[in-house]
């Protein structure tokens, strides 16, 4: 979600109108999902929720969007265009390495601190996510008076040029730059699989720049004194590198710049850049009254899609739509009916609550687990909630047991939680372990998820929901575990279970015991192993079970 | 109350501990004088005369500092600092010296810092040699050393130099712990000056407690019992609760299933495929990077459904597919779809569900453990619970979309008013963001909402439109606990679960 700041005053002017915080924040700014996120002297701090439509991501562009909502101005906006002669040579072989580039020239610019930052601050925002991170477009600006057309893009090998990148004051190659340069550090993964990097330079062997990565110092620099300007963008599709490039110098046309065509010649294809030709769409007036509930009138959906800044000629009841070529977004009706709703005003709705009759219930399963999580209270154990996210010394070393697979997370942001349980009694000794000064017998309990593989499943594992109950104090032993434990199978009408002997290093030797139900083991209980309680430096027994309840389920239906 | 009263009110623990007061006398000195009593009892008796104003009870508090546990061992045996550097010589492998690898490290740094040792690595591992300054501070005592053996100690009456023994010993794994001490001094009162003087044993002829046997033999008849002070404070039980989120969760649980939702459920782990995939949200969406969420090292990859729910998401995702939707424009990797991570948001399991197929109209709803990479802190759990659900029926539209998070606003949150903004979830068009004013609360977010993209639904043969939902209620618990720290939602602390007020 693009956070933007914007002038109030450069705002205003844009817009043409005055307006109040108050009414932006509580209207104008709905209208473009943008979230208030206050002022600090004349700068507006503004989340847009709309991650695609980089048009709205510029005072510029909001301000157009708004003239259209308040009235100020209708249907699509304009802009001018004329050719400017110059071309973009494109070498063969960029189709394998970063296909795409198309270009515009904006003369007689007033290179403003307000155009300035909110010409970086769109770069930077659409390279970001538009762009996703500039892999699929980058955004070059340079001054036109220091570039000698035609501009060629083509591929060099890596030490195959020397420039000056920005933020440099050295001559470096692609490869210097991309293993010393910041920008070349950050952005190397986007280029280091190729053989030659793209390069961008004019018809003096001037570079421009090497996208997605640099501009030369030179040619990528612009100032207050800058006049006319040179822009690029390159990427992996040609549809997202156009939207790119329109909303740049859309938002240069709204200053006031003139605006100028590149010709792009493609090995085996010719494209003129930018691209202000509306896109058209059609909708039915059904389709907007059916997803909208409003039960709009023709002549009101005009209005709205005005409004929204949309050309409209309806005719029997279909709508003929034209809207800007920045527009990505739209790839169904029902994007157009979002913004008839917008112009409307989300709080200008009645809301009608849906009469809908069906029966609801809870999860069958879910059922059981809450029976069982009532049952422990009873015997006194307080019920907890744990994470199940942990880390393998908890669930093995800790617990005196050879590792087992288990799932492991891949990038954890901390190694304290870098796998998911896949059991649940470690949770309730790391528990008592936090809570040794408080008051005995200490009985607690969980009903839990945890995660085992399971190679067989769809997803490689099975979340299994087990009953943990653990009890530390002076005098707990097994025969409370067990007491426990009958108590709540008993409940369950469950008595035709037996208990055996069985091997599990986190209990005492000769004190835990396997529970078989039809044949099937379901729980572990015991006294904890000595070893264990010093690993989680616990001073008084504890005696525990763990009981599976996704398996006891199984077997009792 | 008149001194008969009193005395007839009084517990036989009480009788025991009256004739052994003296003015100003210190609870320790009269725990030994009492010695058929167990402190604890020595204490309620105390506390229950204080209630009777027969004395008064004056705490004073004092802080000292005593040994922890290794500094006990450390006492004995020696810091591992002097340990260690009594057994280095000139090149002494490290691999050689008796001592654990915690206290090494900590040992190392230490002398270190008194430049008592050069440390060289060599292909062999690191080697150590003592300096002269080093053999010097062999000879003689540590200012933490003198420092351990004071102890315990008040603390107002440490020295300057026991000062700094103390801050840098406090740095240092358990070797001191600062107790907070309670000394306790008895006073009678005038009151209570008279009755040590009274024969207590002329009135305690009454029957102190009703058992079997006089039930059996009547012989309680005639007789009169012992007055109970029946203001008195008694000790705090312990008893077995639920924990108080998850009661609030089955609370919003039971208003849901009242207003018609049927519970869904899921696994832990997910593919991407029903994490994303299945929600229309393409494979190179920012939220689906490696920043956002989590991955698996173990296991990666699971296994598609279907092959025609697949193939009818790949090409909603390429082309838009039978909608009349342009589609994201690119080739969908089933391999990406593949790999497994943890569920990383609610709408998984609504995406799940319609995978499953439904029933025309159909009402879900799910309480959903999610997992997001972000650190554990007053404001993030590193694992959280997300409700979520859908509804799916013809008469479906955005009027009643509003109208549904209205009711929940005022049902479930409490809430007396709505706002509701325009947003953008990549799996739903027109998409809502609703805000909720609570009465003490304020303006709160309380959800997401939208109608699922037709990309969506018809890829999963469903025809009608379906209205999806998210809320966030962990503000709206926060607020029914009593709680600032989202980390007491999975509380770790037994104490505050004990006590909590129910919700």
């Amino acid at each position: 979600m693009p956070k933007l700041d914007i002038s109030y005053k450069d705002l205003k002017q844009l817009f043409g109108r005055d307006i109040s915080i108050r009414e932006l924040e509580e209207e104008s700014l709905l209208f473009i999902k943008g979230e208030f996120d206050g002022i600090d002297n004349d700068t507006l701090k503004v989340d847009c929720k709309e991650t695609n439509r980089p048009d709205l991501w510029s005072t510029e562009g909001i301000a157009r969007q708004l003239k259209g909502n308040h009235g100020i101005e209708k249907g699509i906006p304009q802009f001018k265009l004329k050719p400017s002669g110059i071309k973009v040579k494109v070498e063969k072989g960029m189709e394998k390495i970063r296909p795409y580039i198309v270009a515009a020239v904006a003369r007689d610019i007033k290179i403003t601190e307000d155009l300035l930052i909110q010409m970086i601050q769109l770069q930077e925002k659409v390279c970001l996510t538009y762009g996703r991170k500039r892999r699929e477009a980058a955004i070059g600006i340079y001054d036109l008076d220091k570039l000698s057309p035609p501009i060629f893009y083509k591929a060099v090998a890596p030490d195959g040029i020397k420039f000056i990148p920005l933020e440099s004051d050295k001559l470096m190659t692609p490869r210097e730059i991309l293993q010393r340069h910041p920008k070349g550090i950050e952005y190397s993964h986007l280029l280091e699989s190729f053989q030659k990097y793209p390069i961008v330079m004019d018809s003096k062997n001037e570079v421009a720049s090497m996208p997605p990565v640099i501009n030369s110092d030179y040619t990528g620099k612009v100032t207050d004194k800058t006049k006319n300007l040179f822009i690029e963008v390159t990427g992996l599709d040609k549809g997202v590198v156009m939207t790119a490039l329109n909303v740049v110098v859309a938002a240069l046309s709204d200053r006031g710049a003139k605006l100028e065509s590149v010709e792009i010649d493609y090995p085996d294809a010719r494209v003129i850049s930018p691209n202000f030709t509306p896109k058209k769409a059609k909708i039915s007036i059904s389709y907007i009254n059916k997803i909208s509930g409003l039960n709009l009138k023709n002549s009101e959906i005009k209005i709205l899609l005005e409004k929204a800044r949309y050309n409209v000629k309806i005719t029997n009841n279909i709508v003929e739509l034209e809207y800007p070529s920045y527009r990505q977004d739209i790839m169904h009706p029902v994007d157009i009916v979002e913004d008839i709703i917008i112009a409307y005003g989300y709080n200008s709705i009645e809301p009608i609550i849906p009469e809908i009759s069906t029966v609801g219930d809870l999860d069958e399963f879910e059922v059981f687990a809450e029976k069982v999580r009532n049952l422990l209270p009873g015997v006194g154990a307080q019920e907890l909630l744990n994470f199940t996210l942990t880390n393998k010394d908890m669930l093995f070393k800790k617990m005196n047991l050879e590792e087992s697979e288990i799932v492991e997370i891949a990038n954890p942001v901390s190694a304290l939680w870098s796998s998911l349980r896949n059991w649940n009694i470690p949770s309730l000794l790391e528990f008592f372990t936090k809570n040794v000064s408080q008051e005995y017998p200490q009985q607690i309990y969980e009903v839990g998820d945890s995660v085992i593989i399971d190679q067989k499943a769809e997803t490689h594992t099975k979340t299994i929901k087990r009953l943990a109950w653990a009890e530390i104090n002076a005098d707990t032993n097994y025969t409370k575990a067990r007491q426990v434990l009958d108590y709540v199978l008993r409940s369950l009408g469950i008595s035709d279970y037996t208990v055996e002997d069985a091997e599990h290093n986190s209990f005492i030797s000769g004190r835990v015991g396997c529970v078989l139900i039809k044949g099937r083991k379901v729980a572990y209980i015991g006294e904890i192993h000595p070893q264990v309680l010093d690993n989680f430096n616990l001073k008084m027994p504890v005696s525990a079970f763990e009981l599976n309840l996704t398996d006891l389920y199984e077997i009792l239906e | 109350m008149s001194h008969e009263d009193i005395i007839s009110k009084l517990h036989p623990l009480e009788r025991k501990v009256l004739p052994l007061l003296e003015q100003g006398i210190s609870f320790d000195t009269l725990l030994a004088k009492a010695t058929s009593m167990k402190e604890i009892e020595l204490m309620r008796a105390l506390q229950w005369l204080e209630n009777k104003k027969v004395i008064d009870l004056k705490v004073d508090i004092k802080e000292v500092v005593d040994l922890d546990e290794n500094g006990k061992n450390y006492l004995a045996e020696g810091l591992p600092e002097r340990r260690l550097l009594s057994q280095v010589k000139k090149n002494t492998k490290v691999a050689d010296i008796d001592i654990t690898k915690d206290e090494l490290s900590a040992a190392l740094g230490i002398l270190r810092k008194k430049a008592a040792i050069t440390i060289e690595k060599k292909s062999e591992g690191l080697f150590l040699s003592i300096t002269p300054a080093g053999e010097k501070s062999l000879q003689k005592e540590s200012l933490e050393e003198s420092f351990l053996k004071k102890l315990p100690i008040e603390l107002k009456d440490l020295k300057d130099e026991d000062k700094f023994a103390l801050e840098s010993l406090k740095q240092r794994k358990r070797i001191i712990k600062t107790d907070i001490r309670k000394i306790r001094t008895i006073f009678l009162t005038s009151v209570g000056k008279e009755i040590v003087l009274k024969d207590l044993k002329k009135v305690s002829s009454s029957i102190d407690r009703l058992d079997p046997a006089m039930l059996q033999t009547s012989s309680w008849k005639n007789k009169s019992f012992r007055k109970f002070d029946v203001s008195i404070n008694v000790p705090k039980i312990i008893a077995g609760r639920r924990q108080p989120y998850l009661e609030f969760l089955n609370d919003i649980k039971r208003k849901l299933v009242g207003l018609g939702f049927k519970e869904m459920t899921g696994p832990l782990i997910e593919s991407e495929f029903y994490n994303f995939d299945v929600l229309f949200q393409p494979q190179n969406h920012p939220a689906r990077t490696w920043t956002d969420t989590y991955h698996l090292k173990y296991p990666t990859h699971g296994i598609l459904p279907d092959k025609k729910i697949v193939n009818a998401v790949k090409s909603a995702h390429e082309n838009g597919g039978s909608t009349g939707s342009t589609g994201w424009h690119y080739n969908w990797n089933p391999e990406i779809a593949k790999q497994l991570m943890p569920r990383a948001h609610g709408t998984a399991l609504s995406g799940r569900q319609m995978a499953k197929g439904i029933k025309i109209p159909a009402k879900y709803f799910g309480i959903a453990r999610c997992y997001r990479p972000d650190v554990l802190d007053a404001t993030h759990l590193i694992e959280f619970n997300q409700m979520e659900g859908f509804v799916a029926d013809d008469t479906i539209n955005f009027k009643t979309l509003l109208g549904m998070l209205k009711q929940f606003a005022i049902e479930i949150a409490g809430a007396t008013e709505v706002r509701f903004y325009p947003d953008y979830y990549p799996f739903t068009e027109p998409s809502v963001q609703i805000s909720a004013k609570h009465p003490k609360l304020g303006w709160i977010e309380l959800g997401g909402a939208g109608i699922f993209r037709p990309e969506l639904t018809e890829a999963l043969g469903i025809k009608v439109p379906v209205m999806a939902w998210g809320l966030g209620i962990d503000r709206l618990a926060m607020f029914k606990l009593g709680i600032n720290d989202i980390r007491y939602l999975f509380s770790s602390d037994l104490k505050w679960l004990r006590e909590v007020k129910l919700v």
